[in-house]
């Protein structure tokens, strides 16, 4: 039972991934490669905050979310000039800038050490301990965020956001801002994803700028493609095979390293493979 | 000996590692019009080819070289064959090349990684190097073969895109492969020998790299960074401009040392990039 709470766990913080990469890569038409980056960010800002100070859990939770948005913001005023691959490419080094301020500023991040003893969600008296409790608090925010990204998606915001994908030149002469649209989504999608990196810090209790390096933005990327671009469901059901697939592998028996790089390797054929025959994705609606 | 002369003498250095690979990068983007993120990957299997070949068969350290070189290009040509082309032939626009090729990336570096385990690799068993002195500053005498090797390459290059009829069908392909195709160049067939051709470039750019510091199969994201770097600063698809931004990125980033630690490298290079992209998009040499 204890396994099937920690999948559930698993599996709602990285459907919030995937819904919130979503929003950007499937609804706007941006290939972002830089989501583990704010997932990341969320997970330090808050492991400093409970470790260094006594707030309560859902002040740190908005202060952590707060942060990233603002370093979302700084980044995305200059992604939001670009589009198509340059904007890939762009997000993927913004990736790598943030991974290296991770290791490497020790003072605030422990660097290589990472972070070790988060202390459990504590809200209202109650403490989400690992277990039930935990993928009750997991599942909540997974569902507030796809309530939040459904209503998002279906507003007239949404309906510009999927103008911008098809032409993005033919709304600008309408007069829209797209640089504003584009921005906004982002740090929107920044901030779900900060979320669920202070969900993740304090359910695992220890961090590591690993966790958050690029290679972890491409494998977001996987989840939002292979569930399906531009489906809020899709995001769920790629986030499900991203989590559960490696758990079929483990019956295998392969040795912990090994099975970790044919995990990977599975992704990336799984990417190829995909590319072929359906690039919208499993429930897709919208192609690269 | 003289910092600043050291510095200089190291930014040549580097910036003859990321030549080739940036040359070829360019040369990719310019006949294929997609970002290749696999591209980083042919220099990484290049470098483990001379690792298992001359490092572990104790095999010709030259004769190793030149199979890594020629067996990079033939990964190049499968994959082109195989996925890229295929792909192309079903419409697939630039970003679904794109992401298959983040797939590619994904799979090499697994079964690199499985084959050859994740850690640090030196090419050649003995690691003592030569020291002399040049301009006030120490370079090693592999240092001085790698920096020759580099440039000669990069001529021969120049000159057979220039000189040769074979050059001349990678232009046309390059300015429209419609109008190519109607004065009946095989498109196909000159593209499947960029591909060799460019492979080939940066598993020589990785083997050189591999001399003068080691390989590991996760410094494929680092050859694809300096590459693209490079090869957008010296406006894509100009392999002339990748030559000279290659050289400028490994000066930049070595005279940065100077005034932050030597772990912010990349982020220096990265931030070179995102002021061209900002000031300059179109690169040093502009041509879109």
């Amino acid at each position: 039972m204890e396994y099937f709470y920690h999948l559930l766990v698993i599996t709602s913080l990285f459907s919030i991934i995937g819904m919130s990469l979503n929003l950007v890569v499937g609804y706007t038409g941006l290939l972002s490669v830089v989501h583990a980056a704010f997932y990341g960010i969320g997970a330090y800002a808050a492991a400093i905050l409970l470790a260094s100070t006594n707030l309560p859990f859902l002040l740190v939770v908005l202060i952590s979310v707060g942060v990233t948005s603002v370093v979302a913001f700084g980044m995305g005023v200059v992604l939001s000039r670009f589009r198509g691959d340059y904007y890939a490419l762009a997000s993927l080094g913004f990736g790598i800038i943030v991974y290296t301020i991770l290791l490497n500023w020790q003072s605030l991040t422990g660097g290589a050490f990472g972070i070790f003893g988060i202390v459990k969600p504590e809200i209202l008296g109650f403490t989400f301990t690992t277990g039930a409790p935990y993928a009750f608090l997991a599942f909540i925010a997974a569902l507030l965020v796809y309530a939040l990204s459904r209503f998002l998606v279906d507003s007239s915001f949404g309906r510009v956001l999927k103008a911008i994908r098809e032409n993005e030149s033919a709304l600008a002469v309408f007069g829209y801002k797209t640089e504003r649209y584009k921005l906004t989504v982002f740090v929107l999608a920044a901030a779900l994803a900060a979320l669920a990196g202070v969900l993740y810090g304090s359910y695992i209790s220890f961090i590591h700028p690993s966790s958050f390096q690029d290679m972890v933005s491409i494998y977001m990327i996987v989840i939002v493609i292979l569930g399906g671009l531009a489906s809020l469901p899709g995001s769920v059901l790629g986030a499900a095979i991203f989590i559960l697939l490696p758990e079929f592998l483990r019956f295998l028996g392969l040795p912990d390293d090994i099975a970790a790089h044919m995990r990977q390797a599975l992704y990336g054929v799984a990417l190829i493979v995909l590319m072929f025959v359906r690039p919208q994705g499993i429930l897709g609606s919208y192609k690269l | 000996m003289d910092i600043f002369a050291q510095l200089i003498v190291n930014g040549f250095i580097a910036g003859s590692l990321y030549a080739l690979i940036a040359v070829s990068f360019s040369l990719l983007y310019g006949a294929t019009r997609f970002f290749h993120m696999a591209h980083g990957s042919f220099a990484v299997i290049a470098a483990y080819v001379v690792v298992y070949l001359h490092r572990t068969l104790e095999l010709p350290f030259v004769f190793s070289v030149i199979s890594g070189v020629v067996l990079s290009g033939l990964v190049g040509y499968v994959l082109f064959r195989t996925i890229y082309r295929p792909l192309r032939e079903r419409g697939g626009s630039p970003m679904i090349l794109l992401v298959a090729s983040l797939g590619v990336m994904i799979v090499i570096h697994s079964l690199l990684a499985i084959t050859f385990s994740s850690n640090f690799t030196g090419l050649t068993k003995v690691l003592e190097r030569t020291r002399f002195e040049l301009l006030g500053a120490s370079v090693s005498s592999h240092q001085i073969g790698i920096f020759f090797v580099s440039i000669v390459v990069s001529l021969l290059v120049f000159v057979l895109l220039e000189k040769t009829m074979f050059g001349k069908k990678i232009q046309a392909v390059s300015d429209d492969e419609e109008v190519a195709r109607v004065m009946g160049i095989n498109a196909n067939a000159v593209l499947s020998s960029v591909f060799f051709l460019s492979a080939a470039l940066a598993g020589l750019g990785g083997i050189l790299t591999g001399v003068d510091t080691g390989v590991q199969p996760s410094m494929d994201l680092f050859f694809l960074l300096k590459a693209v770097i490079a090869a957008i600063i010296g406006g894509v698809g100009n392999v002339y401009g990748a030559f000279f931004a290659a050289f400028l990125v490994g000066i930049v980033e070595n005279l940065g040392i100077w005034f932050i630690p030597s772990e912010w490298k990349d982020s220096i290079a990265f931030g070179l990039l995102i002021l061209f992209l900002l000031v300059r998009p179109n690169g040093l040499l502009g041509k879109r």
